[in-house]
C-alpha cells in the first residue's frame, strides 16, 4: 500500500493507471477501486485530506537521480517494464530465476531496420539493447521511480508484470502403480 | 506450499521407526493401516500433514508426500535432472538426481525416493560428485559428439551438466564406435534425431499422460530401448510441439526451425498469444525483424507449462501476405498510397457513400485488440451509429446470451477450476480444437480422478472418454430432467460443470440450447455457489470476450439497417455476399486475406507480436501483450490508425497516447485493464444473468438441427495461420492425411538444410 501511494504522487497524470498496474495482488486493487477513483486526475479522497506537504514527501527518501545522471529527456516519456523474466521451458536449470529486469518496449516505426547487405539489425533506439537487472521487485520499482527530479518530474512511468504463477503439487513415484478402482484411464507405453 | 522451517524436526525424527538403517517411509506405514487412505493416496490434498528434513545442514519443512528432489529445490539445492519433470509422472530412470542421504548404503535417487521426516540429506559431498559424474559418463558414452550442429546448443540440458558435473576426459574407446539408431518420422513439427536420446522418457510421458498419444512409446531393453510411434505414423496432436521443450537432449528439435537461430542470438518478449481465446503466455523469440519462434511461458493459472502447435509454429505466417502500404482500390486492382491520401479516401468515401447513422457499420474480426475496439467503437458512436457487429454468423443481431452480465458469456470456472469438476457437459464444443491447453487439464483430470464427461454436439476425438448424448439441443432435455446414466450422475455431482461452445451463439437453435442450459444451472443445486460457479462459455476468438465486455452489440435499429459503409476491423470471416454492392468497404487489418478483398482502401496494421495491447481470454482475464519486433513497412498500430482516421472524419478522439486510451478503457470496465487476475462474477449476479437469460429465450422453439463444431482445422482458423506454410504442411499431415512430402526431403541429408 505504501508503494501504492507514493507512485500515485509520483505520476499524478497517470497515477492511477500505474498505481492500478502496480500490484498484482488483487487485494490492494480492490482498496483503489473502492475509493471510487474514475479519473485519473484527481487525487484520491482519502489521500486529498491529509496537508500537502506530507503527501508529497515518499515515505522512503528517493534520490531524485535525473538531477545528476545524464540521461537523455527521452527517457521520461517511455514506459518502462518491470517483470521477472519467464525460466526457459527448455531447460531445466533454476539459475537466475529470481532476478527481476527492467526493459524498455520497441518503439514504433523508427525501431529497427536491416541493413541490406549483411542482413544485420540496426536501431536508431538506443534503449533497445539495454536492460537493467534487479535483485527484487522493490529494488527495480525504486529504481524507475528514483528517475526524477525531485518535485519536477516524478520517475519514470513503469507496468509491474505479474511474476509467473507456479504450483506445483508434491510428487511421489508410488503413484504410478496407485490402485484405480474403475476402468483404467491410461495405457502406459514408457 | 513448500516453505523452510527452523527447528522443531529432531524430536519427531527420532522417534521414526529404522530399519536396516533406512527410515520407513511414512507414507506406507500410515496407508497400509488403512484402506481408505490407500483410495486417497494420488490426491494431493489429502495430504495435510507437513514433515521436517534436513538438506545439507538446512532444515526444510515441506508436506508429506513430496519428493525428495522438490525438498531439495525447497531447501534451495539444485539437483541435477534429466527424467523428472515438474508436470509429468515421475519416472526415475536416467539417475541423475543421485543425492546422499545418511544412512543409506548406496546414493538415492533423489526423484523417486519420498522425503522423509528427519533424514539428513546431502547434494554437495564426494559421493555425490563421483556418482554424477558416473551417471554423466554413461549417458555421454552413447551420445554423439554434435553440439556445433546441434539445435539444442546452447539450452541443452545434457551440453550444461556434462559442462558443471562430468568429467573431464574421456575413457570411451569401443572400437565399433557409438551406438546409433534410426530417425522417427513423427511428423511437419518434430524433428528428431534418436542417436541423440537419452531415455529419459519425458517425451512419452508427455504424450500419455498430457496429450493423449498413446502410440508413443518405447522398445526393446537395455541398449537397444528405442523411442517411437511403433509403426509408421506421425504424431497426430495439437500439443506436440511440447515435447521439443521437453526433450532434455537434441533428439527432439523443432523442424520449422531447424538450424535458423542460435539462443543466444534470439530477443526474448514476454507477450500473449492471441490464435484462441485461452491467451496462452508466450515468450516471442526475435532476431532482428524476424520472429524466430514462440516459447510458451509458465504460468498455472493459463497454459501451465504447454502451448498448442498453432500457438507455437504459426508465427511464420506473420511473414507471407503481410499489408505493408495503405492501399486504395482502382477499377479492380489495389494501388499503392501514403497515408494521407489512404485516410482521405475513406473520408470522402464516407461522404460519398451518404452513409447516415446506423448505415455506418463496423466489423470485429478475430484478432481485434482491445485497444482498437474501444478506439472504433468510440469512433463510430461520434458518428452516430450503434451498428457494432461481430464478424461470425448470426453476428449482425445481437448475441442471444446477451451481454449486460459478464458471466453469461465468460468462461466462470476458471481454467484451473476445470480441475476441480467432478462431471462436465459439453455443448456444441470440441475443447481440443477451440482451446487445446485447456483440453489438457479435462484429459488430466479425467485420468487422476472419476470425472464423468459427456458431450453434445458433433461427435469428435476429445483425448478422454466422453458419454455421447447426441447430435442437437433435444438431448439437452434428458440431462435436464436428469434421465439416463449421464443424467443422473449429473445430477449427484458436487461440482458440476457445463462448458457451452461459443457456435452455440452462432447456431439457429443457440436460444434453445442456452434456454435448456440456463434452466439446467438454475434447478442444480451445486451449480451455483459462492465458491463454484458451474456455467461457462468456451470462447474461441481472442477479440470477442473484450468485444462483449466493451458493449460492441448492435442496437436493434441497427441489425435491421443496411450498410452503406462498412469498416471490417480484422474482420476475416466476412461472407462477400452479406456485404452490399454500393457500400464502401475500409480494411484494417494485418494480412490480406478475405477482408482485404473486400475492400475499397486497406489500411495495414500490426500483428499481435508487433503492438502491445490489451488482450482478455476467455475467462475475462486481461493480459497485456508485448512488441517483439516493429511492424513491416508503412503499417501502424491499430488503435493509431483509428485515432488518426478520426481527425480526418472531422470527429477527432479525445486519446493522444495509450496511456489515455487505458484510461478511456478504465471507465469503459475497470477489468480491461486489471491486468493479470480475473474477477469472479458473484453467484447472486450470475444468477441474475441467467433470469435474463431465460427471459430473452422463453418461448422458443428447437428446430433439432444438429449441432455443428465450429472448427473443421485446427491449424487454420485465422488469417496468420492460412498464411503460415507450417500450419500448411501440418493440414496436409494431419487433417488430409496425406504423405506430405517432408521426410522425403529429410532422406537427402542433413546438409541440404543448412
Ligand atoms: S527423445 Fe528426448 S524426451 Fe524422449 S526419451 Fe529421448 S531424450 Fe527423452
Ligand atoms: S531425475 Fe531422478 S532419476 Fe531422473
Amino acid at each position: 500500500m505504501m508503494l501504492a501511494s507514493t507512485s500515485r504522487i509520483a505520476c499524478p497524470r497517470h497515477g492511477l493507471l500505474i498505481a492500478r498496474s502496480l500490484h498484482s495482488s488483487t487485494s490492494v486493487l480492490n482498496t483503489n477501486i473502492s475509493k471510487g477513483t474514475s479519473s485519473a486526475t484527481e487525487p484520491p479522497a482519502t489521500e486529498a485530506k491529509s496537508t500537502v506537504p506530507s503527501e508529497i514527501l515518499p515515505p522512503h527518501p528517493i534520490i531524485p537521480a535525473d538531477q545528476i545522471s545524464g540521461a537523455p529527456v527521452e527517457l521520461r516519456h517511455r514506459v518502462v517494464r518491470i517483470f521477472q523474466p519467464a525460466q526457459n521451458t527448455m531447460q531445466s536449470g533454476p539459475a537466475k530465476g529470481s532476478r527481476w529486469r527492467i526493459d524498455w518496449d520497441v518503439l514504433q516505426g523508427a525501431g529497427r531496420w536491416e541493413n541490406p547487405l549483411m542482413g544485420w539489425a540496426s536501431s536508431g533506439d538506443y534503449m533497445q539493447g539495454t536492460r537493467i537487472g534487479f535483485r527484487s521487485k522493490e529494488d527495480a520499482i525504486h529504481f524507475a521511480e528514483k528517475q526524477g527530479i525531485f518535485l519536477v518530474i516524478s520517475g519514470w512511468d513503469y507496468y509491474v508484470q505479474q511474476e509467473p504463477v507456479k504450483r506445483i503439487p508434491p510428487k511421489n513415484y508410488a503413484e504410478n502403480y496407485v490402485y484405480k478402482p474403475n476402468k483404467l484411464r491410461i495405457a502406459r507405453t514408457k | 506450499m513448500l516453505r523452510i522451517a527452523a527447528g522443531r524436526a529432531a524430536a519427531r525424527s527420532s522417534s521414526r521407526p529404522i530399519v536396516n538403517g533406512r527410515t520407513i517411509p511414512g507414507v506406507c506405514s500410515s496407508c497400509s493401516a488403512n484402506r481408505s487412505a490407500r483410495r486417497n493416496f494420488s490426491s494431493s490434498s489429502s495430504r495435510q500433514a507437513d514433515i521436517t528434513l534436513t538438506v545439507d545442514g538446512k532444515e526444510v519443512t515441506v508436506p508429506q508426500g513430496t519428493a525428495l528432489i522438490q525438498a531439495c529445490e525447497a531447501a534451495g539445492a539444485t539437483i541435477p535432472r534429466f527424467c523428472y519433470h515438474d508436470r509429468l509422472a515421475i519416472a526415475g530412470n536416467c539417475r541423475m538426481c543421485l543425492v546422499e542421504v545418511e544412512r543409506s548404503p548406496k546414493p538415492v535417487a533423489s526423484c523417486a525416493m519420498p522425503a522423509m521426516p528427519g533424514s539428513k540429506v546431502f547434494t554437495n559431498t564426494p559421493l555425490v560428485h563421483e556418482a554424477r559424474e558416473g551417471v554423466m559418463e554413461f549417458l555421454l558414452a552413447n551420445h554423439p559428439l554434435d553440439c556445433p550442429i546441434c539445435d539444442q546448443g546452447g539450452e541443452c540440458d545434457l551440453q550444461d551438466q556434462s559442462m558443471r558435473y562430468g568429467s573431464d576426459r574421456t575413457r570411451f574407446h569401443e572400437i565399433t564406435g557409438k551406438r546409433a539408431v534410426e530417425n522417427k518420422d513423427l511428423g511437419p513439427l518434430v524433428k528428431t534425431v534418436m542417436t541423440r536420446c537419452i531415455q529419459c522418457t519425458r517425451c512419452i510421458r508427455f504424450a500419455n499422460e498430457v496429450a493423449g498419444v498413446e502410440e508413443l512409446g518405447s522398445t526393446g531393453r537395455g541398449n537397444d530401448l528405442q523411442i517411437g510411434m511403433y509403426v509408421e505414423k506421425t504424431m497426430d496432436s495439437e500439443l506436440s510441439g511440447n515435447v521439443v521443450d521437453l526433450c532434455p537432449v537434441g533428439a527432439l528439435t523443432s523442424k520449422p526451425y531447424a538450424f535458423h537461430a542460435r539462443p543466444w542470438e534470439l530477443k526474448n518478449t514476454e507477450s500473449v498469444d492471441v490464435l484462441d481465446a485461452v491467451g496462452s503466455n508466450i515468450r516471442v523469440d526475435s532476431r532482428g525483424l524476424q520472429v524466430m519462434r514462440i516459447q510458451p511461458r509458465v504460468n498455472d493459472d493459463v497454459n501451465e507449462e504447454w502451448i498448442s502447435d498453432k500457438t507455437r509454429y504459426a508465427h511464420d505466417g506473420l511473414r507471407f501476405q503481410r499489408l505493408t502500404t495503405p492501399l486504395i482500390r482502382e477499377g479492380d486492382r489495389f494501388v499503392p498510397a501514403n497515408w494521407e491520401e489512404a485516410l482521405t479516401a475513406i473520408a470522402d468515401g464516407l461522404k460519398a457513400s451518404g452513409a447516415q447513422d446506423n448505415e455506418i457499420q463496423a466489423v470485429a474480426g478475430h484478432l481485434a485488440d482491445t485497444e482498437s475496439l474501444v478506439a472504433l467503437k468510440d469512433l463510430v458512436n461520434r458518428l452516430g451509429s450503434d451498428n457494432l457487429i461481430l464478424d461470425q454468423q448470426l453476428g449482425d443481431k445481437a448475441p442471444v446470451n446477451g451481454i449486460d452480465i459478464r458471466s453469461n458469456y465468460l468462461f466462470n470456472s476458471t481454467i484451473p477450476g476445470v480441475e476441480h469438476a467432478d462431471v462436465i457437459l459439453l455443448v456444441g464444443t470440441n475443447p481440443r480444437h477451440e482451446a487445446a491447453v485447456m483440453n489438457s487439464r479435462i484429459r488430466k483430470s479425467w485420468m487422476h480422478t472419476p470425472l464423468e464427461v459427456g458431450l453434445i454436439g458433433e461427435q469428435v476425438d476429445t483425448a478422454y472418454g466422453y458419454s455421447y448424448l447426441g447430435p442437437d439441443a433435444r438431448a439437452l432435455a434428458d440431462v435436464v430432467a436428469g434421465k439416463g446414466d449421464f443424467g443422473a450422475k449429473f445430477k449427484a455431482a458436487k461440482k458440476p460443470l457445463v462448458i457451452v461452445g461459443s457456435a452455440v451463439t452462432e447456431h439457429a437453435d443457440g436460444a434453445g440450447v442456452l434456454k435448456a442450459v440456463a434452466k439446467l444451472v438454475q434447478g442444480h443445486k451445486a451449480m451455483l455457489t459462492p465458491e463454484w460457479n458451474g456455467f461457462s462459455v468456451l470462447q474461441r476468438v481472442a477479440s470477442r470476450p473484450a468485444a462483449y465486455d466493451i458493449g460492441w452489440t448492435p442496437s436493434k435499429a441497427a441489425s435491421q439497417t443496411t450498410p452503406k459503409f462498412i469498416y471490417l476491423l480484422n474482420a476475416d470471416e466476412v461472407d462477400p455476399k452479406s456485404i452490399p454492392q454500393n457500400a464502401f468497404v475500409v480494411y484494417q487489418g494485418h494480412h490480406g486475406d478475405v477482408g482485404a478483398q473486400l475492400a475499397d482502401v486497406c489500411l495495414p496494421g500490426a500483428a499481435y507480436t508487433e503492438k502491445s495491447t490489451t488482450w482478455i481470454n476467455t475467462e475475462g482475464r486481461s493480459q497485456l501483450g508485448r512488441t517483439a519486433v516493429p511492424p513491416p513497412g508503412a503499417s501502424r498500430e491499430d488503435w493509431k490508425i483509428i485515432r488518426a482516421l478520426s481527425e480526418v472524419v472531422g470527429q477527432p478522439l479525445p486519446y493522444d497516447e495509450v496511456l489515455a486510451l487505458r484510461d478511456r478503457m478504465w471507465e469503459i470496465s475497470p477489468s480491461l485493464v486489471r491486468y493479470d487476475v480475473t474477477e469472479p462474477v458473484t453467484s447472486d449476479i450470475a444468477l441474475a444473468g441467467l433470469k435474463t437469460l431465460s427471459s430473452r429465450t422463453a418461448g422458443v422453439a428447437i428446430s433439432g438441427a444438429p449441432l455443428k463444431k465450429p472448427i473443421s482445422n485446427f491449424y487454420m482458423t485465422d488469417p496468420i495461420s492460412r498464411a503460415s506454410v507450417t500450419m500448411a504442411q501440418c493440414t496436409r499431415a494431419f487433417v488430409k492425411g496425406e504423405n506430405y512430402g517432408f521426410s522425403e526431403e529429410e532422406k537427402t541429408g542433413q546438409a541440404s538444410y543448412a
